[in-house]
């Protein structure tokens, strides 16, 4: 899965989720996550992702236990919880196989996405670490000064817009500047070049053409024998 | 051609007071200039003024005109200057924008349009410039304060500009990683780069440099060679806390009659201060 350009990962994505909805069947859906599962298993990324796929599954019950008791059938309600873990999982597979650089250079040159928003991503995503890491700063200094998280409900959400305060303050305040970074960089000002190769490969095409097989077959499977 | 060049430039932030006042001022190429001064002077909004910054960014009003390489910066744009100067902000860690470092340092040459199988080699050269080779797949955010700074300073020279102004370079750096900092300033300097650099600590900057500033209150309260500035800094009671202390003893040792030469690291200061206390020891002997 590493291998693969990260166009035929977006288009994985895509084809899993159709898949998703043209099953219907519950071991053909629980055999699409099972094999979801298992590939990140393959790519030695099981250690890493199992916990969002435990989360995944856990949130899962819940929305068929939410379906089931507003009157859905128990089947139904089960195969919108598969669906649901099925499409997410993929969404993982995704991002733990592909560098977010190739990501954005992917979806800027082959998917025509403007630059601004394929580079809003990305950022996004570099700025969790930072932000979590300011947080625990934020929150250590306020203790400091008597900031305690115990309390009741309404203690505890009081005395957390102490924390959510400067947060807030840093983030806008580190938002502009790495807005003025970008034009300072001179992002936007010209015709860009991308480091990153992300051209298809043989092995792409293989790969395409296998999920349009798929896709067919998963379409006639539901017109002539209603999967 | 002056590199940068202020004539009469005045400058406010949209709703705030006049920040930089009546500047006159010039930076010629290949020099290197250290600008100083006290909280609120204005060092910072000079550095943007020079990228073009402002007023392109923040908008506000602005009198007279800011020329750097030839160009009005208010005729030109951002990304335009870009090309010729290079901006390291005081707040480094939040001028990087990519996930790993390689990413990073590629970002600027992406943003040119340089050919991508030159990009990992100029990243490479770059990294190993600022001594963060081999950490091209490193994330970002794993990085220490003093890599991160010399990370902002990669991602800056990658495009070699033809100026470099850095803000307080060296905030996050320990001694040794300062004196590499500026060691390297220097060699870029002789190659040709024009470097523009607010610092604090004159005494780490004083061998490399050929121009000290001092601005306070928006406006150039001295500008000259090095030496000459501090003198006057120091005969002129002005921002006297950022005087070396070993160049206030000169001064005071200059009053009661001693001769020095150029002082540009505290090697000479001792090497020629060790000579004057050896010829008093044996004055005062004789007697």
């Amino acid at each position: 899965m590493k291998q693969l350009a990260p166009l035929t990962k977006l288009v994985f994505t895509v084809a899993v989720s159709i898949w998703a909805m043209l099953l219907t069947s519950l071991p053909g859906l629980g055999l699409l996550a099972v094999a979801q599962v298992v590939t990140l298993a393959v790519c030695g990324l099981l250690g890493r992702t199992y916990k969002g796929i435990l989360s995944l599954t856990g949130f899962a019950v819940v929305l068929i236990l939410v379906q089931y008791a507003l009157g859905s059938e128990l089947e139904a309600a089960i195969a919108g919880g598969l669906r649901m873990i099925d499409m997410a999982t993929v969404f993982v597979i995704l991002l733990a196989t592909t560098k977010m650089q190739s990501l954005t250079t992917a979806l800027v040159s082959q998917c025509r996405v403007p630059q601004e928003y394929a580079f809003m991503f990305t950022t996004a995503l570099r700025f969790i670490p930072d932000f979590l890491a300011e947080s625990k700063a934020v929150r250590e200094a306020q203790a400091c000064r008597g900031y305690t998280g115990k309390g009741g409900i309404v203690r505890r959400f009081t005395s957390y817009l102490a924390l959510v305060g400067p947060l807030v303050l840093r983030a806008v305040s580190r938002s502009e500047t790495m807005a003025l970074s970008l034009e300072l960089r001179g992002f936007g000002a010209g015709r860009r070049s991308f480091s990153t190769d992300v051209g298809l490969k043989f092995r792409d095409y293989c790969t395409l053409l296998g999920m349009i097989a798929l896709t067919a077959g998963f379409t006639a499977g539901r017109i002539v024998y209603g999967w | 051609m002056k590199a940068i060049s202020f004539e009469n430039f005045s400058y406010a932030y949209p709703k705030s007071g006049v920040v930089l006042e009546k500047l006159c001022f010039e930076v010629e190429q290949g020099s290197f200039t250290a600008i100083v001064g006290p909280s609120g002077a204005g060092k910072t909004t000079f550095c943007l003024a020079a990228a073009g910054v402002v007023p392109h960014y923040f908008g506000g009003r602005t009198g007279g005109t800011v020329v750097v390489q030839g160009i009005q910066t208010m005729d030109s744009t951002m990304g335009e200057l870009a090309k010729d100067v290079a901006l390291v902000l005081e707040d480094y860690e939040s001028q990087l924008v990519a996930m790993t470092v390689e990413d990073e340092v590629a970002f600027g040459l992406e943003n040119a349009g340089v050919d991508r199988k030159l990009i990992p080699q100029m990243v490479r050269e770059t990294l190993q410039l600022v001594g963060l080779s081999g950490r091209e797949q490193c994330e970002v955010g794993g990085l220490s304060g003093g890599q991160k700074q010399r990370l902002a300073l990669a991602g800056a020279l990658v495009t070699k500009p033809d100026i470099l102004i850095l803000d307080e370079p060296a905030s996050a750096l320990d001694p040794a990683g300062t004196e590499e900092l500026y060691s390297l300033l220097g060699k870029l300097n002789e190659q040709g780069m024009t470097i523009l650099v607010v610092e604090h600590d004159i005494a780490q900057v004083l061998p490399y440099i050929d121009q000290l500033v001092l601005l306070m209150e928006g406006r150039i309260a001295v500008a000259g060679q090095p030496e000459a500035a501090l003198r006057k800094m120091s005969e002129e009671s002005l921002f006297q806390e950022v005087i070396p202390p070993l160049q206030e003893l000169r001064f005071l040792l200059e009053k009661h009659g001693c001769r020095f030469g150029a002082w540009r690291c505290e090697a000479d200061a001792v090497r020629e201060l060790s000579a004057v206390l050896q010829e008093a020891g044996e004055v005062s002997r004789s007697a």
